[in-house]
């Protein structure tokens, strides 16, 4: 899997600037992204799923191209055939367990019934071990099997990409230790590739075969393997 | 700073006390004389009303209009009415039953004629009461007859000619005269009865189709109400409307002698 | 009886009608409005919501401006045969202005509280505008939209002013509730105006908690509840 990414972006409120330049690229499946807080990892995930438009820029998936300002493509969010984990879930919490894994295996105006399981959705409910708790609505379960709903849900349309977005910022460190494990033996098993964003640095040594530092909207750090980039080390100059 | 910049509950606490002052503006006046009149009255009592303040300076006159059996109503439920000028005898006639007008200053002084009247531009060659049971005559408005007097006069005449029923059955009631009136000259309806001096205001939207023959005479009463704090006054005003120069106001908007 | 059982079921049309119309044309407006990145969208949602602001008696004279026969598109409705003047279906459009701005402002509100995040999630998806529309954004709105729709209906069954102008007082056709109270006032009839009051009085309060109850619940799982209990501050006993 081949990924190529350039986005320049300007974000101002109110009296704060921030100026996005990112640019990299990666053959690699597991690609980790990791920075402070505030440095700009969420807004370039956005980015390439296309819930956020740069001002110019290219973002290429696999020889896709996803988005390039200069040929004007633009490709809405709903084909860029993305997966994104959101930091906080974003269950739907009027839907059950089942309902929302099966979400997005359908594109029209209605929702999955409540007591059908389509097999693309029941092969990750068995998975990841959620058949008791299929008929439960999100605000019954734990942040534990929140996690993995939205992780079935995100995986069951069978996606180009993952991204996921500080996975395990809401677990224990227990947990976190567990969930970081099965996603690595889920990244083996799986052919798709996935970006995490961290800013725990176990998370990105587990995780991440490519590793891009990430800091104030630029990125000045890329390393492979089991290299680590110095934690919050001084701005040095633009890595492409 | 500006109104904006205030913290808001200051800024409600402003709003409050600009609503609290024009809400405390000084009500009634002293010496003022409330008359309640027929919707029929409103062109000839404002005119009184004009004259009689002219010749009583320290008198104002507060004319409140509607249909004579609502306003006898209002009466009877406690309004502060000084004096009740009427559309026809029967609504005069509940009032004294209820006993909120003196019975000894009742007086009739004026008459009036109820008319047919069609917008200004129609076609339909209305002649007759009885055109109006034709079919391509839709709608015809009148008063309400269970409150409205010329309602009343003009239930009677139908009736006098079989017509009621026909006529009922393409009925808009109005809610008084001036409705009715305004049904017409909208073109809202095909035909309306109002009062002759009603269809003599606007002569450019309606014209008048038949004359209609009255079984009981059109004549309108007024009288000075029991609960009154100025009787003086409203005799008074009582007796400007039966004088000469009532009498010619009256007659200048086409209201009859009694 | 039929005084009190015309009014009542022509109340009951008028308004039905009146509140179905705003149920689409308010959630239609409300999603367009809150849609809209325009500065100019405050000043239509004003306008919008001038029929709350503004005398039942005014509104019924704009109406009958625009809709009676010398009215602006009066001749041409008169031409396509639709008689609104004097009508029952003039008092459905008399309620429907009047009643308009509870659904429009309920909807935009609730549409404006949806999380965007959940229809970014639904969008990523690959589920298209109208299927978040009715899969995501509508559910997640539709306990503010009905508590607008239930005060539109309760509004449209009380309508008057605008009613009386639009479509006259005529028993049988356009005599509602409301209307047939006024009458029986103004013509001194008080049994009946009681007994009018009364059955409008009952209904209203039926009709509100029937509306209650379908009001679906709270979208599951806004955190929980918080229960008041009596507080103690000092040990009790020994």
């Amino acid at each position: 899997m081949s990924m190529q990414i350039t986005i320049r972006k300007r974000l101002v409120s109110r009296d704060r600037q921030f100026a996005l330049d990112i640019g990299f690229e990666s053959d690699s499946h597991r690609i980790a992204m990791f920075g402070p807080s505030g440095s700009g990892k969420t807004l370039t995930l956005r980015a390439i799923a296309g819930l956020l438009a740069p001002e110019s820029g290219r973002i290429v998936l696999n020889g896709r191209t996803l988005f390039d300002s200069e040929s004007g493509i633009d490709l809405p969010p709903q084909e860029r055939r993305v997966a994104y984990l959101f930091q906080d879930y974003a269950l739907f919490p009027h839907l059950t367990v089942a309902q929302n894994i099966a979400f997005g295996l359908n594109h029209g105006w209605r929702n999955p019934r409540r007591r059908e399981l389509p097999p693309e959705a029941a092969h990750w409910v068995d998975a990841f071990g959620l058949r008791e708790i299929v008929n439960q609505y999100p605000s019954e379960i734990s942040g534990g099997q929140k996690q993995r709903v939205a992780l079935a849900r995100a995986l069951a349309p069978k996606p180009d990409i993952v991204l996921l977005d500080e996975p395990f910022s809401a677990l224990d460190p227990a947990l976190r230790t567990r969930m970081r494990e099965e996603l690595l033996s889920l990244q083996a098993n799986l052919e798709v590739p996935m970006v995490v964003i961290s800013h725990d640095p176990q998370d990105v040594e587990i995780l991440g075969d490519h590793v891009l530092e990430i800091r104030e909207g630029r990125i000045f750090g890329s390393g492979t393997g089991k290299r680590h980039p110095p934690v919050y080390a001084p701005l040095p100059a633009h890595v492409a | 700073m500006t109104f904006r910049t205030l913290p808001f509950l200051r800024r409600t606490a402003c709003v409050g006390a600009a609503l609290a002052l024009t809400v405390a503006a000084p009500s009634a006046f002293a010496a003022d004389l409330v008359v309640s009149a027929a919707a029929s009255l409103t062109n000839a009592f404002k005119t009184l009303a004009e004259q009689y303040e002219h010749a009583h300076p320290d008198t104002k006159v507060v004319l409140n209009f509607g249909a004579s059996d609502v306003l006898m109503q209002q009466i009877v439920k406690g309004a502060p009415a000084d004096v009740f000028a009427s559309a026809d005898q029967t609504a005069m006639d509940k009032a004294e039953a209820e006993k909120v007008v003196q019975s000894a200053s009742r007086k009739d002084f004026a008459a009036n004629q109820v008319v047919l009247i069609v917008p200004q531009d129609s076609k339909l060659g209305i002649g007759s009461l009885k055109d109006l049971t034709r079919a391509d005559v839709k709608r015809v408005a009148y008063g309400n007859p269970s409150s409205v007097p010329v309602g009343r006069y003009t239930k009677g005449a139908l009736e006098a000619e079989g017509l009621w029923d026909a006529v009922a059955a393409k009925g808009v009631p109005a809610q008084n005269v001036r409705q009715s009136l305004d049904y017409v000259a909208r073109g809202e309806v095909d035909a309306g009865f109002v009062f002759a001096t009603d269809a003599a205001i606007m002569p450019e939207k309606v014209k008048v189709a038949v004359r209609v023959p009255n079984r009981t005479p059109v004549t309108y009463p007024i009288a000075v109400t029991t609960q009154t704090k100025q009787a003086q006054q409203a005799t008074s005003f009582v007796q400007y409307v039966l004088s000469a120069e009532g009498q010619a106001v009256l007659a200048k908007f086409g209201f009859q002698k009694p | 009886m039929d005084a009190v059982w015309v009014p009542l079921l022509l109340s009951l049309k008028v308004a039905g009608w009146a509140t179905l119309l705003n149920a689409i044309l308010g959630v239609a407006a409300a999603y367009a409005i809150s849609r809209w990145r325009s500065s100019a969208r405050d000043v239509v949602d004003a306008i919008l919501t001038l029929p709350l602001v503004l005398p039942p008696t005014v509104l019924g004279y704009y109406l009958l401006v625009l809709v009676g026969r010398r009215g602006v598109f009066g001749a041409w409705l008169d031409r396509i045969g639709i008689e609104l003047v004097f009508t029952w279906q003039g008092a459905v459009l008399a309620s429907t202005v009047v009643a308009f701005p509870l659904v429009l402002k309920s909807a935009r509100a609730a549409f404006e509280g949806v999380d965007h995040q959940l229809e970014n999630a639904a969008r990523v998806l690959g589920v298209s505008e109208t299927g978040i529309f009715f899969r995501v954004t509508l559910p997640m709105a539709l306990r503010g939209i009905s508590a607008g729709v239930v005060l539109a209906f309760a509004r449209a069954l009380g309508e008057f002013g605008a009613t009386l102008m639009v479509a006259g007082n005529l028993p049988g056709r356009t005599q509602t509730l409301s209307v047939a109270i006024y009458e029986a006032v103004q013509a001194g009839d008080d049994n009946t105006a009681n007994l009018l009051v009364l059955v409008t009085s009952v209904t209203c309060i039926v009709l509100l908690v029937v509306a209650g109850r379908l009001v679906p619940p709270a979208a599951r799982g806004v955190g929980e509840v918080y229960e008041r209990r009596a507080f103690r501050r000092e040990a009790v006993g020994k």
